[in-house]
């Protein structure tokens, strides 16, 4: 996961005196990797996953997505469709990955559990979790 | 062309008609104004209709993408509150909250674009907006960066909450939950934790990859009801308690309770001057352009 860890930044907040400073020297790529979710910004540019997820794994996340936001059983969604669209929170969204975590047996990256913002994008990151799992 | 000058001219026709804001003095230092709608108040389609006209075409399209009416409403809402909230505090002239406009900085943050609002006076505002189904807020400081965040004290947990907080929270919030009697006691501790951290990572505004959750501990000051206080959990010793007194990270916080229905947590960064002095925080309930109801002024240590 070399690529993704070289995306997906986890700043070690230095002490809080000190981060306005550092603010201004990063360089532009570093924040294109972080997603400001719940502040609606345009999609960051993330590493993209090579293949699409399954029709299947794009199904069981839009159930997940479906019981923790309490929609209704018709409400229509789509791979496209955003959480945030939908209603979901920052708390929804941790606890829809927790949901997904225990579904498929994967373990998410707590940077990598923000910045999912659409079904797509969840089902994405499972598919590459689970195929990177080592083998039973 | 044509189009954007007569939906100007619109807004201007409608600015004459409604009844203008009241005009309000900045915050001073180390106060927060806080605002909130509820939702449920506001059912008259005109004006929604009223408030539509507020928003910017982006505004607009975004609001439009929300599924459901509900959702709809409430993200208009949202943007009718921070553009009527900012626009009271336009003491020389009365502008239209339509005119205002916004950016977001370099990792999203939402702020006033100053320079590009035709009417407006900069001002040194910092602004932060929640939501929930029932309840949006918006909160305005001045000369400090601020976050809030707002929670239905209701709201149910799907996971165990001793689980969950061991996934994200620091060990020793963990076991600050731990002791609480009941999974209910519990439940309401998780809740407030989670609002008064997001208030951290909203008011630093560096998304929630700059500070990870697991990262720093926030604990309620001794002495001061509604005073909470962060430490980074390198700093921490055996006991938690011993610490609160002597790093305040820079940051001051406080969680109250809004129409008996919800928690708000307010972070703000602390004056260097009045480092660790109180913080005055003034509630106001809305309905935009209709009324304004005073709640509470409150001095928190």
């Amino acid at each position: 996961m070399a690529s993704l860890s070289a995306t997906s930044l986890s700043f070690k907040a230095p002490s809080i005196q000190s981060t306005r400073i550092s603010q201004v020297l990063r360089k532009p790529s570093s924040f294109q990797s972080i997603s400001f979710g719940r502040f609606q910004s345009s999609k960051s540019l993330r590493l993209q996953i090579s293949c699409a997820a399954k029709p299947e794994t794009v199904q069981k996340v839009s159930d997940i997505v479906k019981e923790q936001l309490a929609l209704s059983a018709d409400t229509p969604l789509t791979a496209e469709s955003k959480f945030s669209a939908l209603g979901a929170d920052s708390l929804d969204t941790v606890e829809i990955v927790m949901a997904l975590e225990e579904k498929f047996n994967i373990s998410v990256e707590e940077t990598d559990a923000q910045n999912i913002t659409t079904i797509q994008e969840a089902a994405d990151l499972i598919e590459d979790l689970v195929q990177k799992k080592p083998a039973a | 062309m044509r189009i954007s000058v007569m939906s100007q001219m619109q807004q201007r026709s409608f600015s004459i008609d409604l009844p203008s804001l009241v005009p309000l003095q900045l915050p001073s230092r180390r106060e927060t104004h806080l605002w909130y709608i509820l939702p449920d108040e506001v059912k008259s389609t005109s004006l929604l209709n009223r408030y539509s006209q507020l928003l910017s075409p982006n505004e607009r399209d975004r609001v439009d993408q929300m599924r459901g009416d509900e959702l709809k409403k409430n993200a208009l809402l949202a943007r009718t509150l921070v553009r009527t909230t900012i626009a009271r505090y336009q003491t020389n002239n009365a502008v239209d909250p339509g005119s205002l406009m916004f950016k977001k900085n370099m990792y999203g943050k939402p702020e006033v674009d100053w320079q590009n609002c035709k009417d407006c006076n900069k001002q040194p505002l910092h602004f932060n907006i929640s939501h929930t189904g029932s309840l949006i807020a918006c909160g305005v400081t001045v000369h400090a960066p601020i976050g809030i965040d707002v929670e239905d004290k209701e709201r149910k947990i799907k996971h165990d909450v001793l689980t969950f907080a061991k996934r994200f929270y620091t060990a020793d919030e963990v076991n600050f939950l731990a002791t609480k009697p009941d999974q209910e006691a519990q439940r309401k501790e998780f809740i407030k934790l989670w609002t008064l951290k997001e208030a951290y990572v909203k008011a630093l505004g560096k998304g929630f990859s700059a500070s990870p959750f697991n990262t720093f501990t926030i604990q309620s000051t001794p002495g001061t009801e509604g005073g909470y206080s962060l430490c980074k959990t390198s700093e921490l010793t055996a006991n938690p308690m011993e610490e609160t007194e002597k790093y305040n990270g820079g940051w001051k916080f406080t969680l109250l309770e809004l129409a008996d229905s919800h928690y708000a947590a307010v972070c703000i960064e602390d004056d260097e001057v009045n480092e660790g002095g109180p913080m005055k925080v003034i509630v106001r309930r809305t309905i935009p352009l209709v009324e304004d109801q005073l709640i509470s002024e409150r001095i928190f240590l």
